[in-house]
């Protein structure tokens, strides 16, 4: 505990930690063994600073938060030792408070934001009661705090009187994330923890949240460790960074020392496999591999198994942090080699320095040179991607919707005499065409229906209004009436198919992967017997690279992983043999390092079995990678409505809607070249209007920066948005001489 | 949270059931196969009393004209049972309704109480054993919860019978209220009440066997919830947390479970009170039974049946005053 | 440790994986096409017998085999399937002063459990009872189940005017009281004795709440992606309820089915013992009812009149209810995954702390 002190007489600008934590170590006793679910982990939190901890799901990033608290779930142990250095007054001994004296500690000084704000409220009691208890339970003077309270909430763009008035479940998602927020803060403490803060809202939520912990942090004078799987979002608000990886930080270091000197193999390769908007397609790469479980951590470095770099001493010796001293990585031959010290691992932290940048890696030197990431990284190796192949989008389209309308009837019943049902209208008046060989992405926020118009058309849902049209025919009709010779509601079922999102519910938990599997044969391959159906879902096992397939074939669902179970589900669709599969958010449910494998298996798959898809997503940069990768077009949806659609390159380098800008804005991007991006939200309001209101004229203008007085009057239709093909938006500003250009702006700046 | 409509619907669904009842027990009065009428037709002419007679008697008694044409009688039928005119009893010789009215409150006096106890000791049993889950606790009040499941309310009736009255005579053996002493509003009286009711309320203490096992099984999951452990980190007091998070989202979902045992209790006084030869509805529709009183009889059903209606109507309409999250669905959750 | 790494320790296994990748090489050089494969591999006649016997025969006894709570219920409720069946031929029916009056119990091996005071053996007539009460309760049981079932997942998969019909039509049995509706067909209907009637008619009013509680089940699976992915496979509807949905109701269902004889029991009983149902045979409640008419509750040297008929009724219902909780068990596929021989143990299960069985004891439930 005595490093840090010298470090802060060396610089003295730098090295003020709030929170040093030293070789903290969580332990689970399981039948199978022991199992160190943060393993010796070391870190000085400096003051006012945002840190960030990426890893993926299972690399004990959770754990760390839970410690700094000292709050580790039974039977966790926790080992080390934590230290708050309060701004006034002595350094209090996390560990070794008593319980009465943690219960003020927590929340008074550290705060936390959980993962599942959603169930982080009392169900049945107010919001406005969860602030008065905490107030009082920590002897704060109530009428005080909820002066604060409102305070918080108005900081987070929220109206605290309803707020503070509703209960739990009448906030929406986003909502209750900030009020989460606004109730880690009411006792002003100097440290916020926030684990995975965003991980369940959308992308313009996140975005949005994120910008506004920036404000929080610098009004409030926090320290903010906040922790997530998602490295380009970290990456915007953090001033440090820190990878971890099977339990143990692998590189910490400076936010831009990261992006651009990544120096860990894994932290490279993580970089490499995130979809993002800017770099080409083609250097994403998926990590070969599964982290490991806690029980058996390899040997030595624990990444050697998925490592290209991995020799036999990283088998061997656990590398120490190694510092990464200049920034210019300077590749000279090393004498790294020398320095194993054995002792110098339990003492080598990381170097309270914030400038410092250290890789727990025996080859952090050749690491850039093994797993280049830099060389395209101009916007010129974009336009390259025109090549890709494109369907011919001349010939019928293969699924075609007419002024699709999906209205839901919140309640309604014939005893309903007083209250005019509430109508959802979740899809109003969509008109999109699929050709063969297609690949249509839809984005939006959630609750946009974009689902519901993906399941519209496959014929999952039936329009209220409109068309669906299969080869020409239409769907319900032929429905209805059984089928007029030329074609039967069979091959239209047959064609259409859907894969979920969430693989683990897509598969029935009771039945095996096999018997799964051999219903689509059943139903449509009569013809064939048990053992030729039985080879030809071992040999589509095999081929995902489900081996040994014969395994697979008798486990039940829960005996998979999610990436596995996702594979299941895409075969199942795939031996209908179907010419279009709606996709609804098939990656999101998976870790950051395998979405790039999935989404390259399902492209793959494509070319093989002739198929069309339309892919639901919320997230940009995925809906970019698919559309990019093969030809397709990316549809922008917002209330029940298409704003733009087109080609990956116009949607993503020239948005014409406002609402695809926020959508561009919102994702966030690894900043490989230094400086920030960020900039003003292009979005007025961070909430989405009520679904059934919605906004009269462009249902947009409520939130839009560009909006005129007649976007509240006038709804705009879809018009050509560019010279570019296939690019259409519906927004007044693509017309010249519309009268927008002579109305009134309506937002408070002007225009 | 709750629309008007759905609490109308659930209203009209109510009142649709009683209808059914009152349609029921006309039927069963009148079309089945040795019907009542039949029975009672017979009965007084095999007492010496002519044919005539005997069809204007059982008109009068059972309020239903045997020569009217059948679905004159049943709309007349309903339109009386509606107005409270449930016929004459054939036993007392007098209506009906006066009887059943006289004995309700008593069974209504024990009923209350045995829910009332049985639940607060399962819900406290629940909650320790939840809070103490595997341990030694857990693991005995488990078994007696299971034990207390698997005993019928009357076997422990006859036991308390048996020991508490006849061999250590602690507790009358039947009846429902002291001899000897003026009814009335005063303190002799009402302990006599009390004395006379205590081995029937302890009888059906059984139930508290199910409802703890349910709390159990409640309080474990709240506890492990994700908001119960931020009100820890909170830094909230035990206090609080234990009556406003843990036993408020626990109990919540007894409720229903609570209303619905009322119908069950009602149905099982009828075997209690012959036990404790206590004078209340349960005893009245015994014997109308024993008698072939059939107004009496039908009469007794269609009030119960009314009476269990009323109890889950107001449950399904209260639960959403209870829980904030419910809209109406949540009647469903038994 | 992986699953394939297990492989490779249970040399059985090595050599099943390798037969199939040798089926697979033949597909490998026409990858493109996985779709157009035809049999390469043979799945013998007996391999197929070993995995039903290890799916339904080895893992649920297995399960069975851990749980003590399984095993005492099972245990018990054996034994009066004995008595019920068996017992019948082993034990002469007893009759009116067969034995002396009164005779107390564990004194002679002549009659084990005492006489009444007719001089009725009580054990003999314990027996004699159980047969007609297993034929009640599997005729209650059943009725309940199957109507609760059936109503309820009509209604919750068909939704619309079939479930407003059908629902209005459960809350009018739900509404019912049970014993008095029972009494009142009794009167009405003639039943005479006939033990199979008298179980669907003891449980006429309580279908409906399991009906009730399917029905808002199946309105959630219905929604289900697994369900959706299998409409979109064009599965006809009534295969995606029995396959699909009911195997997730199975638990439920099991539970209820123990609840429904548990509450047969109770009121044949309860009847018997007001003597208002009519008999023609021997009833552990018609014991109760001489018992009482016999003023057993206040006679000396009579308890063991009462007690043995309680000890028979108390005694079952404590079988059926440690038996409906761990059936539960069998129906979980996770449980029963982890007692099959093949995945003695599974990676993923091991991480998720809380994974281990979940079931509640939820005799409560319905
Ligand atoms: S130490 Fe070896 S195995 Fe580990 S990351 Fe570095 S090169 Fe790879
Ligand atoms: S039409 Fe108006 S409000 Fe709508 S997006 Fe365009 S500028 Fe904004």
């Amino acid at each position: 505990m005595t490093t840090s002190q010298s470090t802060s007489l060396d610089d003295p600008t730098a090295a003020d930690p709030v929170v040093e934590i030293r070789n903290a170590t969580v332990r689970f006793g399981m039948e199978r063994g022991e199992s160190r679910v943060l393993d010796d982990v070391s870190l000085d939190l400096e003051r006012n600073e945002i840190f960030g901890v990426v890893g993926e799901s299972g690399s004990g990033k959770s754990m760390l938060a839970s410690a700094m608290l000292d709050a580790v779930v039974e039977p966790g142990i926790l080992d080390g030792s934590i230290t708050y250095r309060p701004e006034a007054g002595d350094p209090i001994d996390v560990l070794g408070l008593t319980t009465n004296e943690l219960r003020t500690f927590r929340w008074e000084e550290i705060a936390m934001v959980f993962q599942g704000a959603m169930s982080s409220f009392n169900p049945v009691r107010k919001i406005d009661t969860h602030f008065v208890e905490t107030l009082s339970a920590h002897d704060y003077d109530v009428d005080e705090g909820m002066e604060r309270a409102r305070g918080l909430i108005s900081d987070l763009y929220m109206d605290p009187e309803r707020v503070l008035d509703s209960y739990p479940h009448e906030l929406s998602g986003g909502m209750k994330q900030r009020t989460l927020i606004a109730l880690s803060l009411i006792l002003e403490p100097d440290v916020l923890v926030m684990d995975e803060p965003t991980a369940a809202l959308d992308l313009l939520m996140q975005r949005s949240i994120v910008s506004l912990i920036e404000e929080i942090k610098e009004e409030y004078d926090l320290t903010i460790l906040f922790i997530t799987h998602d490295l380009p979002l970290v990456a915007d608000l953090a001033d440090r960074i820190a990878v971890m990886y099977a339990f143990e930080f692998v590189e910490l270091g400076p936010t831009e020392e990261i992006l651009q000197h990544a120096s860990h193999p894994y932290t490279r390769l993580l970089l490499k496999s995130t979809p993002n908007l800017a770099s080409p397609i083609e250097a994403m790469r998926p990590i070969e591999g599964s982290a490991p479980d806690p029980v058996n951590v390899p040997s030595g470095c624990s990444f050697h198994l998925r490592c290209p770099l991995a020799d036999e001493q990283c088998v061997e010796v656990d590398p120490e942090a190694y510092s990464v001293s200049d920034s210019s990585v300077s590749v000279t031959g090393s004498d790294s080699d020398s320095d194993l010290s054995p002792d110098s691992d339990a003492t080598s932290i990381p170097n309270s320095d914030a400038g410092d940048h250290v890789a727990n890696c025996h080859y952090w030197e050749d690491a850039p040179e093994t797993i280049p990431m830099t060389e395209e990284w101009d916007v010129e190796g974009i336009d390259a991607i025109d090549s890709a192949p494109g369907p011919s989008r001349t010939a019928d389209p293969l699924v075609s919707m007419e002024d699709v309308e999906v209205h839901f009837e919140t309640e309604g019943s014939f005893l309903d005499f007083f209250s005019e049902p509430d109508t959802v209208q979740a899809v109003d008046g969509i008109s999109l065409d699929i050709y063969e060989n297609d690949v249509v992405v839809l984005v939006g926020e959630s609750g946009c229906g974009k689902t519901t118009f993906g399941k519209t058309a496959v014929g999952l849902q039936e329009p209220t209004d409109g068309a669906v049209k299969y080869r020409g025919q239409d769907i319900w009709d032929l429905k209805r009436s059984g089928g007029d010779g030329t074609m039967s509601f069979d091959t239209v079922r047959r064609a259409l198919q859907i894969v979920h999102q969430d693989p683990g519910s897509a598969l029935n938990a009771h039945r095996r992967v096999g018997t799964s599997l051999e219903v689509p044969l059943k139903r449509w391959n009569p013809e064939l017997d048990g053992n030729d159906r039985k080879s030809r879902i071992v040999s589509l096992l095999e081929h995902v690279g489900m081996s040994p397939a014969e395994d697979y074939i008798d486990r039940y669902p829960h005996q998979l992983s999610g990436g596995e179970q996702q594979r299941v589900a895409l075969i199942r669709a795939m031996l209908m043999n179907p010419d279009l599969i709606l996709a609804d958010e098939p990656v999101s449910a998976l870790d950051v390092s395998l979405r790039v494998e999935m989404m390259d298996l399902m492209i793959e798959l494509q070319e093989q079995f002739d198929t069309s898809y339309l892919f639901v997503s919320h997230d940009l940069s995925n809906a970019r990678y698919i559309a990019e990768k093969t030809g397709g077009r990316i549809g922008v949806v917002y209330l029940g409505e298409l704003v733009e659609i087109g080609r990956p390159e116009e949607i993503i380098h020239d948005p014409q809607h406002p609402y695809t800008q926020a959508l561009r804005w919102a994702t966030p991007e690894p900043d490989f070249e230094g400086g920030g991006m960020g900039g003003e939200s292009p979005i007025r309001e961070i909430d989405v209007p009520d679904p059934t209101d919605p906004p009269s004229g462009c249902r947009y203008h409520t939130r839009c920066p560009e909006a005129r007085e007649v976007c509240t009057r006038e709804h705009p239709e879809p018009n050509e948005a560019s010279a570019a093909a296939y690019h259409e938006a519906a927004c007044f500003r693509t017309d010249d001489h519309h009268e927008y250009w002579n109305s009134p702006s309506i937002t408070d700046g002007g225009d | 949270m709750v629309t008007i409509g759905w609490r109308l619907r659930r209203l009209a669904q109510a009142l649709f059931t009683v209808w059914a009842v009152i349609t029921l027990s006309f039927a069963m009065i009148r079309l089945m196969p040795g019907n009542a009428m039949g029975a009672m037709m017979v009965r007084f002419e095999q007492q010496g009393m002519s044919p005539a007679r005997a069809r204007e008697l059982v008109e009068l008694r059972l309020s239903l004209d045997p020569d009217k044409p059948i679905h004159t009688a049943y709309v007349e039928y309903v339109l009386n049972t509606l107005q409270g005119d449930l016929g004459t009893s054939v036993f007392h010789n007098e209506p009906v309704v006066d009887l059943l009215a006289a004995a309700l409150p008593w069974t209504l006096f024990v009923l209350s109480w045995s829910i009332f106890i049985s639940f607060f000791i399962g819900i406290a049993a629940g909650a320790l054993m939840a809070y103490w889950e595997g341990g030694k606790l857990d693991v005995g009040l488990t078994s007696w919860a299971v034990l207390m499941g698997s005993i019928p309310f009357y076997v422990l009736a006859i036991l308390l019978l048996i020991f508490a009255s006849y061999r250590w005579g602690i507790f009358p053996s039947g009846g429902r209220q002291p001899t000897g002493v003026e009814a009335g509003f005063n303190i002799t009286y009402i302990r006599g009440i009390l004395y006379h009711a205590t081995l029937p309320v302890l009888s059906m203490l059984v139930a508290s066997g199910v409802a703890s096992l349910g709390m159990r099984g409640n309080s474990i999951r709240v506890l492990g919830s994700d908001y119960l452990r931020v009100a820890r980190l909170r830094g909230l007091s035990d206090y609080t947390i234990s009556t406003q998070y843990v036993a408020r989202n626990a109990v919540l979902p007894m409720y229903t479970t609570l209303l619905i045992s009322i119908g069950e209790m009602f149905g099982g006084s009828i075997v209690l009170e012959y036990v404790f030869n206590y004078r209340g509805l349960g005893l009245l529709l015994y014997e109308a039974f024993n008698q072939r009183d059939y107004p009496l009889m039908m009469g007794g059903f269609v009030l119960i049946t009314i009476a269990v209606v009323i109890a889950l109507l107001i449950a399904d309409m209260t639960y959403s005053w209870v829980d904030p999250r419910a809209g109406g669905q949540n009647s469903d959750s038994y | 440790m992986t699953a394939s790494d297990r492989d490779r320790t249970d040399p059985g296994r090595a050599e099943k994986s390798h037969e199939s990748a040798v089926s697979a090489i033949p597909d490998g050089g026409t990858v493109n096409s996985p779709f157009e494969v035809v049999s390469e591999y043979e799945e013998t006649r007996r391999d197929r017998l070993r995995k039903l016997y290890d799916t339904y025969v080895y893992a649920p006894i297995s399960i069975i085999k851990r749980d003590w709570r399984a095993q005492i219920g099972f245990t018990i409720v054996l034994f009066y399937v004995f008595m019920g069946t068996i017992g019948v031929y082993l034990i002469e029916p007893t009759y009116v002063t067969e034995g002396p009056a009164l005779a107390q119990p564990f004194e002679t091996w002549e009659y084990p459990l005492g006489t009444d005071d007719m001089g009725r053996d009580l054990f003999a007539s314990v027996v004699h009872s159980t047969s007609e009460m297993l034929k009640m309760i599997l005729a209650g049981g059943l009725f309940t189940v199957t109507l609760g079932t059936v109503v309820g997942g009509i209604a919750g998969y068909k939704g619309g005017v079939v479930d407003t019909v059908l629902s209005s039509i459960t809350d009018v049995f739900i509404n019912l009281p049970g014993l008095p509706t029972v009494m009142v067909l009794a009167l009405m209907l003639p039943i005479h004795g006939n033990p199979y009637l008298i179980g669907v008619l003891l449980t006429i009013a309580s279908w409906g709440g399991l009906a009730r509680a399917i029905r808002s089940q199946v309105l959630t699976l219905r929604q289900e992606p697994f369900t959706e992915a299998a409409r979109s496979m064009g599965v006809p509807s009534h295969q995606i309820v029995f396959r699909d949905i009911v195997p997730h109701l199975m638990p439920f269902v099991i539970i209820n089915l123990t609840n429904a004889a548990r509450r047969v029991i109770f009121s044949a009983a309860g009847l018997y013992f007001l003597g208002v149902l009519p008999f023609s045979n021997h009833n552990w409640g018609v014991t109760l009812d001489l018992a009482y008419s016999g003023g057993a509750h206040y006679r000396t040297g009579a308890l063991h009149w009462f007690l043995v008929p309680m000890v028979a009724i108390v005694g079952i219902s404590i079988g059926l209810i440690l038996l409906g909780q761990s059936l539960d068990r069998v129906f979980n596929p996770r449980v029963r995954a982890r007692h099959e021989k093949k995945f003695a143990e599974s990676q993923l299960e091991e991480v998720d702390p809380d994974s281990d069985d979940d079931s509640e004891p939820m005799i409560g439930a319905a």
